[in-house]
């Protein structure tokens, strides 16, 4: 089998994988066996070159977050010290909030108070959370995996969702086209909050196939999944069939049907793939977006998670917990980012006969 | 047939105002003979405590749990009188700067050490220290000078200056008795395991999730006017933190959960109307959710405009159409449940007299919206309001609404929590919601002695949200603190709560509440009346 190679190679093809699956080259992948042995040597370099600029970027989202973080809660009015005391609910003196201040030292300038935080997470340490009164570290390594469970199972779901119904609907001609699209616009507009409530009330109560609230096994997580699957499969599933479908009517398939392929080969084999680019391409975002809808999805079942732990933290201007949990969330984005470009070469070798270090 | 129906339609709305009514629980069946062990799942809307030990910071969260695994020297009953608990008796030194008070001395701690006078010192002073971090425990104490032991079973406590609210704090859950061992530990391990003498302990705390508490084998201090004596029925409880009303009442209604609280009303009636389950509705100790009008600033600085306030707002139809029926009117500066409240309000709504006062207070005039005007300026009532008080939004709307057929114009302000404290630390508002917890009615003397008006903080925040500086008042409030005279301070009291009636500075709506579903099959929940908070000592599964 012969590698074709794209009309321009592209080296900056991160952005370009998405619009260019419309205008797609048929053919599965191949290695590109035939680099010329002296262009090693740069490529290692460029290679080198490129991780190095990727890690200094992301080191600088993360400083931007804290930054932009460490000012937000100190804008928002209130005493940190009655923070630490357990809020105004638990009727803190004056004698006990001035220690509170000197123990902390939020008496000291902000810059200091900014300086000093920046100077312990360098050092890897996230400090102590001001409500829990235990390590910060601790508290997320918690709630992180409870969160990554409940997102990674929830794009699992939502993609096994998109592409069925991509399959179904673009399968029956016009009126299941129709219905798909309607299905998939009604899913995405859907709120998590309202979602959430009325699986609890339908699944959990009318029926009582499901605890209304959270359990540690897998019957626990199939509320919470698919309150955050059900609206990102409508996202994912508009943006795969309008690719399924381009990719149908595209040339490849007409040669590839010539050749004998039958329907469903062809739709799985071929279509499918091209559908798939821009959706993975998405899913970096779609899981940033999880996280968020996690807040929600947490509080209605009673979860633990990355996202209650924050909703807490802010209510209670918890400020290194919200840093540490602002963090960890921009650090898993990052990371997903990353992995969601070494995805689309995959999908597409296209991308990977540019030049790129993945 | 008919009379059966009647008499049947009778009996249960009888049991329903019964157990609505009664502090006590869904504990009808009597003839049934109590089972041991199980389970019991609690799911909590109260915040999540950040520690589980009452003594560091102090509040409502913190007290649910902790009446579950911690106890205190003295018992207040539902009349307000002091019983004894883990002290056995007590006596007022003459000069009324001591109390010495004797201990049981058969009382271990569930870490097996003994609970002695010197167990007593410990917990106090660890209380007024300042880095313990305790607040409410702390405040409570201020008076408190030193613990003495001059026996093992008996413990002296020194007092700055007299103090008729002493054993009444000393019988809150924040002022609870721990295993001096256990605190010996530090602070961040008592916050993840206190250690008590109660009915249940700490086995584990899963973080946003729940604590799961274990049978206290030994345990030998039951509350008074317990059921049964020896270790308590249930094996564990389950206590989960469940933040959503919605999903908290369908965990119950599917049997996920067999007690749940914070019952909002429209699931309250819900729950009435279902066989299985029953609820229990019981006021807490303290200021009523309550309607604080500043008297610094027009227009309530005016006390004949703060009538007419009172009279222009229909609060009884409020409770009515948004509480549906589960909750009454607060008629009291003090809530119902706090020794020695007095009924000193009654009756307000009167458009006639609202317009009548606020004629004759010069506000004749009407702009084209209805609202009455003097001297060009329009009769506004800033109204800023946050959900940290537990006052649903729809009664600040009919508040607003009854209001404006008078011609005041309700102003109101959603804010979020730290938002509305600047407003309440600024003096910016005319009518403030406002509520304060605690099992003595000294919560006035904190709340309207003048010296509440200075600010406790750099943050300005002040106790007193009505800027009363009534010198009688202050008499009043400070000789009540220092005599323990029933009778002389049920007197001080009550002239106290008619100023507070008389001036028209405060608006009672409704007393805080515990408001708690259950399955009916959960037997014996009993509220312990210091702060109507759940026990569940002598609880059963049937």
């Amino acid at each position: 089998m012969a590698a074709t190679r794209p009309p321009t190679p592209r080296t900056e093809a991160k952005e370009a994988g998405a619009t260019a699956a419309a205008t797609a080259t048929p053919g599965p992948a191949a290695p590109d066996s035939a680099a010329p042995d002296p262009a090693r040597r740069p490529r290692v370099r460029r290679l080198a070159r490129r991780v190095a600029t990727r890690l200094a970027g992301a080191l600088f989202v993360l400083w931007a977050v804290v930054t932009l973080t460490f000012l937000g809660m100190h804008l928002v009015p209130g005493d940190p010290a009655e923070a630490v005391l357990g809020g105004a609910g638990s009727h803190a003196g004056e004698a006990q909030l001035a220690e509170v201040r000197e123990q902390y030292g939020f008496d000291r300038p902000l810059l200091a108070q900014y300086a000093d935080e920046l100077g312990h997470l360098v050092r890897g340490d996230l400090g102590t959370s001001w409500t829990l009164r235990t390590d910060v570290t601790g508290v997320l390594g918690e709630a992180l995996g409870s969160t990554l469970v409940l997102a990674v199972c929830s794009l699992a779901v939502a993609w096994v969702i998109a592409v069925a119904v991509a399959l179904w609907s673009t399968r029956g001609g016009r009126i299941s086209t129709a219905l798909g699209t309607a299905l998939e616009i009604t899913a995405a507009a859907v709120p998590h909050f309202w979602l959430g409530s009325v699986l609890v009330l339908v699944l959990g109560v009318q029926l009582q196939w499901l605890p209304p609230l959270s359990t540690p096994g897998i019957e626990g997580l199939i509320m919470p999944v698919l309150t955050l699957a059900l609206p990102l499969a409508g996202f994912l599933g508009q943006v795969m069939r309008e690719a399924f479908l381009d990719a149908l009517d595209a040339p490849f398939s007409l040669s590839a049907r010539a050749r004998g392929e039958s329907e469903t080969g062809l739709r799985l084999i071929h279509a499918l793939r091209h559908a798939a680019l821009p959706a993975i391409s998405l899913s970096g975002w779609a899981f940033g977006s999880l996280i968020s809808g996690a807040v929600v999805v947490e509080t209605v079942f009673s979860r633990t998670g990355l996202g209650r732990t924050l909703l807490s933290a802010v209510l209670a201007s918890d400020t290194p917990l919200v840093i540490g949990v602002v963090l960890v969330v921009a650090a898993v984005y990052l990371a997903v980012t990353a992995l969601t470009e070494i995805a689309d070469r995959i999908a597409d070798p296209r991308l990977r006969q540019a030049v790129t270090p993945w | 047939m008919r009379k059966l129906t009647s008499t049947a339609a009778a009996l249960t709305a009888a049991g329903a105002l019964l157990l609505t009514a009664c502090g006590g629980s869904g504990d009808d069946d009597a003839s049934a003979t109590p089972r041991p062990g199980g389970t019991l799942v609690y799911a909590t809307g109260d915040d999540e405590p950040t520690c589980l030990d009452p003594q560091q910071r102090g509040n409502v969260p913190q007290a649910l749990l902790a009446t579950q695994y911690l106890q205190t020297l003295f018992f207040q009953d539902d009349k307000g009188e002091i019983l004894p608990w883990l002290a056995t008796s007590w006596t007022e030194a003459p000069d009324h700067l001591s109390w010495t008070v004797e201990l049981r001395d058969d009382v271990r701690f569930s870490d097996g050490t003994p609970f002695d006078a010197a167990a007593v010192k410990t917990n106090i002073e660890r209380v007024l220290d300042p880095e313990t971090g305790s607040t409410t425990g702390r405040l409570a104490l201020s008076k408190v000078a030193a613990v003495q032991v001059p026996a093992p079973h008996t413990a002296r406590i020194e007092l700055k200056e007299p103090d008729s609210a002493l054993l009444e704090s000393l019988s809150m859950v924040w002022l609870p008795m721990q295993s001096p061992a256990a605190l010996a530990r530090g602070l961040t391990a008592n916050c993840e395991s206190p250690v008590g003498t109660g009915p249940f302990t700490v086995e584990s705390w899963h973080r946003q999730d729940s604590v799961t508490l274990v049978r206290n084998a030994n345990f030998t201090t039951p509350p008074p006017g317990s059921a049964h004596t020896g270790p308590a029925y249930l094996d564990r409880i389950t206590w989960r933190f469940v933040p959503d009303g919605t999903s908290r009442f369908a965990a119950l209604q599917s049997g996920q959960a067999d007690v749940v609280d914070v019952l909002e009303p429209q699931h309250a009636v819900a729950a009435k109307g279902n066989p299985n389950l029953a609820v229990t509705i019981a006021a807490r100790p303290g200021k009523p959710v309550q309607l604080e009008l500043n008297t610094t600033r027009a227009p309530f600085d005016d006390a004949s405009v703060r009538e007419a306030f009172w009279a222009s707002v229909d609060i009884d139809a409020a409770l009515a159409s948004v509480y549906l029926g589960t909750t009454e009117r607060a008629t009291s500066p003090l809530s119902s449940s706090t020794r020695y409240a007095a009924d000193t309000i009654r009756d307000t709504y009167d458009p006639a007299k609202a317009a009548a006062l606020l004629d004759a207070a010069g506000w004749t005039g009407r702009d084209g919206d209805g609202i009455r005007t003097k001297d060009g300026r329009r009769l506004t009532v800033s109204l800023p309001y946050t959900t940290a008080i537990p006052l649903q939004p729809g009664v600040y709307e009919q508040i607003q609404a009854t209001a404006k057929k008078s011609g005041f114009d309700v102003e109101l302000r959603p804010l979020d929590t730290a938002k509305w404290w600047i407003a309440n630390n600024e003096w910016d508002y005319d009518a403030l919601p406002m509520y304060y917890t605690k099992n003595s009615p000294d919560v006035l003397r904190i709340t309207y002695h003048s010296a509440a008006n200075a600010d406790a903080t750099p943050n300005s925040y002040h106790a007193n949200n009505v800027h009363l500086a009534d010198p009688e008042v202050d008499r009043l409030l400070t000789e009540a603190g220092q005599t323990t005279d029933e009778a002389v301070r049920a007197d001080l009291y009550r002239r106290v709560q008619q100023t507070l009636a008389d001036g028209h500075y405060i608006l009672p709506v409704h007393d805080q509440q515990t408001r708690i579903g259950a399955q009916k099959k959960v037997k014996g929940i009993r509220l312990l009346p210091s702060l109507a908070l759940p026990s569940f000592y002598d609880t059963w599964i049937g």
